[in-house]
């Protein structure tokens, strides 16, 4: 189906939304702010559901579904990587200390970002098949 | 072809080492000359001098030499009785050192905002002819997305705490970082003031920084286009670029840049003068690289880049001469980018805007010359995409040290950029089977990671802007030039943009992958997404030479009707 008017008027929703939504983040201490908030998040949430139902329309893409979990795992040790490097910056005051906990932050995340992902994402890939 | 290579390398390693001799010669420059001593003004000289001043007589006579244009005359008065007054005199030099640096800071966004142009050239000519007018879009509609979505609320979140700036006047307006208290410190987690730049951000100073900034933040959300090219449905792709633009790049660049965490690890820690990225390596360059990572595992490959045994497939793009002009772009576009990011031209420690804009050129150089003499002595032809690449990966490594280094060490950077965006391409590519038709993950992301990285070693500890950085007294200063603190500051940073900003971006676009789905059907990306996804080809007039057949047929499972 490609792009179609039913995309561009979820689009349209979906800037309005945010729009009145940031409207109320900025004024959030008046009840107006409150009240615009509440509706721009309202109005964000069913742009979403509209672009859900257009999804169904549409061709089916040249890809497999991948793990869920396998992908949870990746993104998991990517950020436990950067929460070793914090507490590194605070557990220990030595320069090299901090130095180590870092390159050990570092290489969590890297193992997450690109050892579990893109094998995750290749297991069923297309150009296996 | 083996003796080609068993000599280049060699003469890369003396040229190297070369490098490396001057570096630490520099490293002991002479002692800064007497300061002579300030002048001074009495009303009475000032009112001498206003006599002196050519006459209106004089003036309607014209001034070819320009010798009598800009006077003491030009001086605004504040009291006609009084007449001109040393406070006078004060306030107009203040206000000069603000306008100037005011103009600088605009023009050189001006130059960041034309990059937009080279990189849609950059991306649309290495893609194929059927995907020109998408690609092309894509990195027009990024401009608009990302505009909107920042002035809206991205810049509050950056910005939104970074008064004190006193190149632009103080920016006072900006006073709303919300702090967090941890381990008995406190550290800013985003800005609150700013939003739709109304209020009390309807100021000048605001302005100008907000221009500056809004570009920056562009550059960013375009390298992910580039990534996922050829396969990306344009609704998703408007929908991330807004998100992005609202809320992934503004924290980051809060923590960096907007008196935000990461900027106070040297005054909160004592890691050296904090995590210093001086004009985006890491803000913008290394975010919007690990983005396109986290969007282009999401996306997948094209149609017919991997073979069954997981060997890849060149595809080539449609037009080299685009590529090539848009890289000059770009190149041109960096000398605002880098020498901009001073934030002004006088006061401060500005003049060194010289230095910084040799460096750009310099590392630029440098990368082209190491990916040229790589693909060369290696792969045999001097690639003109790797070429290009190389150039680019030169300029995103000096982003973050090009206010902090030496002219060698700028050429070290640059170089070592030029080999590594070769090492990474290949390695996305045939190790992770990660398919980046334009190779930004490469080109910014791991660049930009190594530009973080070479402050904290390279950094020689001459910058002086006004006396200290990320408020810690004294100038930044790398392991190289005997501070190993500095480096763990960056570490710390380029953890923060593996783990957190990856992380981000990935759930975020899952999360569209779930509601829109970020790829195109198998049909559209057979067809080119032109007409498809764009209703018009971007060359109506040109006749498609036939593709080979890995490229025409969907695979097993998604064969089309």
């Amino acid at each position: 189906m490609a792009a179609n008017t039913g995309q561009g008027r979820s689009f349209a929703t979906f800037l309005v939304g945010l729009t009145v939504g940031c409207y109320g983040i900025a004024s959030f201490s008046s009840g107006l702010g409150k009240l615009a908030f509440v509706a721009g998040a309202a109005i964000l949430i069913g742009s979403l559901f509209g672009f859900l139902k257009l999804k169904s329309l549409e061709g089916k893409p040249a890809q497999k579904a991948v793990s869920g979990s396998m992908k949870l795992v990746g993104a998991f040790l990517a950020a436990l990587g950067w929460i070793v490097t914090l507490v590194g910056v605070h557990l220990v005051d030595s320069t090299g200390g901090r130095i180590t906990f870092a390159l050990v932050g570092i290489a969590l995340s890297l193992v997450g970002i690109i050892g579990v992902l893109p094998a995750a994402f290749n297991k069923n890939a297309i150009w296996k098949t | 072809m083996k003796s080609i290579r068993s000599s280049c390398l060699p003469l890369c390693l003396l040229a190297f080492a070369m490098m490396s001799a001057m570096a630490i010669a520099q490293a002991a420059a002479p002692a800064a000359a007497a300061t002579p001593p300030p002048p001074s003004a009495s009303s009475a000289e000032l009112k001498d001098a206003a006599g002196k001043a050519p006459a209106t007589a004089d003036l309607a006579k014209g001034d070819p030499g320009g010798t009598l244009t800009g006077t003491i005359n030009d001086v605004p008065v504040s009291d006609a009785k009084a007449g001109l007054t040393l406070p006078d005199v004060a306030s107009q030099v203040g206000q000069n050192k603000i306008g100037l640096n005011f103009t600088w800071t605009l023009v050189c966004g001006f130059l960041v905002m034309f990059m937009q142009a080279g990189f849609a050239m950059v991306e649309a000519g290495l893609c194929r002819v059927k995907n020109a007018n998408h690609t092309y879009m894509m990195n027009f509609f990024v401009y608009g997305c990302g505009l909107l979505s920042y002035w809206l609320i991205g810049f509050a979140i950056q910005m939104g705490g970074a008064a004190g700036n006193a190149n632009l006047g103080g920016l006072q307006p900006l006073a709303g970082e919300h702090p967090l208290s941890l381990f008995g410190k406190t550290w800013g987690i985003f800005g609150q003031s700013g939003m739709f730049l109304s209020g009390h951000a309807y100021d000048v100073g605001v302005m100008v920084i907000f221009l500056f900034e809004m570009v920056f933040m562009d550059t960013a959300l375009t390298i992910v286009t580039g990534a996922c090219a050829e396969r990306w449905k344009f609704i998703t792709f408007s929908v991330s670029s807004v998100l992005m633009g609202a809320f992934t790049y503004p924290l980051f660049g809060n923590w960096a840049w907007g008196s935000g965490w990461l900027s106070q690890l040297g005054s909160n820690v004592g890691l050296g003068k904090g995590y210093c990225d001086f004009a985006g390596s890491g803000v913008v360059h290394a975010v919007g690289g690990i983005t396109a990572l986290a969007v282009a595992l999401i996306v997948g490959p094209r149609i017919g880049k991997f073979n069954k045994d997981g060997s890849s497939n060149p595809i080539i793009g449609h037009d080299m001469s685009a590529v090539l002009i848009g890289c000059f772009i770009l190149a041109f576009g960096w000398f605002g980018f880098n020498p901009g990011s001073t934030l002004g031209a006088s006061a401060n420690g500005n003049l060194r805007i010289g230095s910084i804009a040799v460096n750009t050129m310099l590392a630029g150089c440098t990368g082209t010359f190491g990916a040229l003499l790589f693909m060369w002595g290696f792969k045999g032809k001097p690639d003109a995409s790797m070429s290009a690449n190389g150039l680019l990966a030169g300029l995103v490594a000096i982003t973050a040290p090009s206010g902090f280094v030496s002219p060698v060490n700028s050429a070290i950077i640059g170089l070592i950029a030029g080999v590594l965006v070769c090492l990474s391409v290949t390695f996305i590519e045939n190790v992770l089977k990660v398919d980046d038709p334009v190779g930004a993950i490469s080109v910014h992301g791991t660049n930009g990671l190594w530009g973080v990285l070479s402050v904290g070693l390279f950094a020689d500890g001459t910058s002086n802007y006004g006396g200290s950085w990320n408020g810690v007294t004294g100038s930044v200063t790398g392991l190289f030039y005997g501070d190993a603190s500095q480096l763990a500051a960056q570490l710390v940073g380029i953890s923060t943009l593996l783990g957190f900003v990856f992380t981000f971006s990935f759930l975020l676009n899952m999360a569209l992958e779930y509601f829109i789905g970020h790829r195109v059907s198998a049909e559209t990306e057979l067809a080119g997404l032109d007409i498809p996804e764009m209703g018009q080809l971007g060359y109506p007039e040109f006749v498609f030479r036939a593709e080979a057949e890995i490229f025409t047929h969907a695979p097993r499972d998604f064969a089309v009707a």
